[in-house]
């Protein structure tokens, strides 16, 4: 029990959970402090207090181009995934198919392969069969980098369900589908939830395959902020950052209000 | 009118026999158990008529209509698994609704009506609106039976739904399975191991034994003369006894290790060995001095209340028999044992 340790190994503790903390959440203090700058450079502390870097850059095409490019994007991709993992979990799950256990682990590719690699190919294999790179193959590569996490956190909801409950709807009369719909999915409903939850912010986050599939008409926030960074780097780039990080809050916070939050977590 | 019929059914699990060329049928109206221990294919058997399991062979008729390989849901059954298997994301009156609603049974305010009786049969009707997560086992076991009976169906089927529940739920509940059955006049196939819970519900029993019917019959009938070793020992405590069985003067003797003999009131038999069985509240104890019953001695006294539990060595057999309380014996003590022949059954193998 805790209540049994020493004093001072209950102060160690406590202090290690805080450096910790520190450090993942440090970053992102700085470059929402950064953000808030009235001066010229990315430093830190910021010199002074001014939203201009706000202002410059809601008036500027450049981001607001960019930024809904890339809410499409993860838009598109939340939705593929999350139809194709759910798809593929609940098959893995409930359908007593051969060889279902290695095509799990297969299917979790994607999650341990460097995704540079994997751009690579993607990008050769699209050139060769469809040719020029474009949105689609943006979407598509983000697609199969999303699923796993949707086959994932599906998986981990229905395994722990129960499997008596689809047999006992096909005795009350659903079919195969029905079944499904009205018994399988309401009840993955939670990890299919985490799942799209992952996919969007997987989407909206990518930068290395979107640099491989774009065309160079193309322009995604992640990429814009990359280009900023290396030709005139100035503290909108903060100010674009704060901006993704407050989307992802937001939408932390939709869903744990739409479904609780561990559900998401766990 | 056969309400179920089952004609040779087999089922074999790779290469595995679990149910072999069985048949039955099962009258309309009927209460019936399938009784056996793990592993006698019973639960095979009840998916088998609900569809969830497929035959390896022989047919299946639900009603009038052959259903061997109807999938579950063109079947005219309900069942109740012995996890309940409540939908969880449903409130209870949804559960009851959702049979009626899958078999599109009526209008949608039809289907609640007839979803509100039958939870107001089950005494739940104050739970309509709870999450099944929110109720007590007990609770949830009759939100799962009013489900079941909800879409009148042609054969109810009953999955161990008692054995998850402490003994006096089981009880109040066997109670109230006997009262829906009763008042729904449902065909009703109920799986269990238990074989108390066989005996008092049913109308017939069938007890298996690896994927046979042993034997079936009225509870009575079971109990009190059960035709095999198998039977004999599975339908409650009994003494089983290897014996010669011979002939003497018109009348039927058991002859017991040691030499003694017991009377059957069975027809004469030719000479062989073979097995009986008499049940412990059939054996009575007297003084030595009756010089025409065999004499044991007591091995063990077991003070019961009501009754004493006798463990008697009758010429090397052990048998267990229940005496009033007022009647006393030692340990060691020479006693005559007295048996009725009608009471002593002789056992097929």
């Amino acid at each position: 029990m805790v209540e049994a340790a020493p004093r001072s190994i209950r102060v160690a503790a406590i202090f290690y959970l805080y450096v910790i903390l520190l450090f993942v959440l440090g970053p992102l203090i700085v470059v929402a402090g950064v953000s808030f700058t009235a001066g010229d450079y990315v430093t830190f502390p910021p010199q002074g207090f001014s939203l201009r870097w706000y202002e410059a850059i809601t008036s500027s095409s450049v981001y607001s181009g960019a930024a809904l490019t890339s809410l499409r994007l993860a838009v598109a991709v939340t939705i593929s995934a999350t139809v194709v993992g759910a798809g593929a979990a609940i098959v893995l799950n409930r359908g007593r198919l051969p060889g279902t256990t290695m095509m799990s682990a297969l299917f979790l590719a994607p999650l341990v392969l460097p995704t540079i690699i994997f751009a690579l190919g993607l990008l050769t294999l699209w050139s060769a069969s469809i040719g020029r790179t474009s949105f689609y193959a943006m979407w598509l590569g983000h697609t199969i980098i999303a699923v796993p996490y949707v086959i994932r956190t599906t998986l981990a909801v229905l395994s722990t369900s129960d499997k008596f409950l689809e047999e006992a709807a096909r005795t009350m009369g659903a079919g195969p589908w029905r079944a499904i719909i009205h018994v399988v999915i309401p009840q993955a409903l939670p990890g299919i939830a985490a799942g799209a939850f992952f996919a969007f912010n997987i989407s909206f986050d990518e930068a290395i395959l979107s640099l491989f599939l774009r065309s160079p008409e193309i322009m995604t926030l992640p990429i814009q902020i990359y280009t900023q960074l290396e030709f005139s780097p100035d503290p909108s780039i903060a100010a674009v950052s704060t901006l993704m990080i407050g989307l992802t809050i937001f939408v932390i916070f939709v869903i744990d209000r739409l479904l609780g939050i561990q559900s998401v977590a766990g | 009118m056969t309400a179920v019929r089952l004609k040779n059914v087999s089922k074999s699990f790779g290469g595995v026999h679990v149910i072999e060329r069985l048949s039955l049928s099962i009258e309309k109206g009927e209460f019936v158990s399938l009784l056996g221990p793990s592993g006698c294919g019973k639960t095979t058997l009840l998916r088998m008529i609900a569809g969830l399991e497929e035959v390896s062979d022989g047919s299946i008729y639900i009603g009038e209509k052959e259903s061997t390989w109807l999938p579950p849901e063109q079947r005219d059954i309900a069942m109740v698994f012995q996890s309940y298997a409540l939908l969880p994301h449903l409130t209870v009156l949804e559960n009851v609704m959702f049979p009626l609603r899958m078999r599109r049974l009526g209008s949608r305010s039809e289907q609640r009506e007839r979803a509100e009786a039958v939870l107001a049969l089950v005494q739940l009707s104050h739970l309509a609106t709870r999450r099944p997560r929110e109720l007590s086992g007990g609770q949830q076991q009759r939100v799962a039976v009013a489900r079941a009976v909800v879409s009148s169906p042609q054969v109810l089927l009953l999955d161990e739904p008692l054995s998850n529940l402490d003994a006096r739920l089981r009880e109040s509940m066997q109670e109230e399975l006997i009262q829906i059955h009763r008042q729904t006049g449902l065909t009703t196939v109920f799986v269990t191991h238990d074989q108390e819970e066989a005996l008092s519900l049913s109308d017939r029993v069938i007890l298996l034994n690896s994927g046979k019917i042993e034997q079936e019959g009225p509870p009575a009938e079971l109990y009190s003369s059960p035709r095999t070793r198998f039977a004999a020992s599975f339908m409650g405590s009994t003494n089983i006894l290897d014996v010669e069985l011979e002939e003497s003067g018109g009348g039927a003797r058991a002859r017991l290790r040691g030499g003694q003999c017991l009377f059957l009131g069975a027809s004469p038999t030719e000479k062989r060995s073979g097995a009986i069985m008499i049940r412990q509240e059939d054996v009575q104890i007297a003084a030595a001095s009756d010089a025409d019953a065999a004499i044991a001695t007591v091995a063990t006294r077991i003070f019961l209340g009501a009754r004493t539990r006798y463990v008697l060595d009758l010429d090397g057999h052990m048998i267990r028999c229940l005496a009033p309380a007022d009647q006393f014996f030692g340990v060691g003590q020479q006693v005559a044992v007295v048996i009725h022949p009608d009471k002593i059954r002789i056992l097929s193998k």
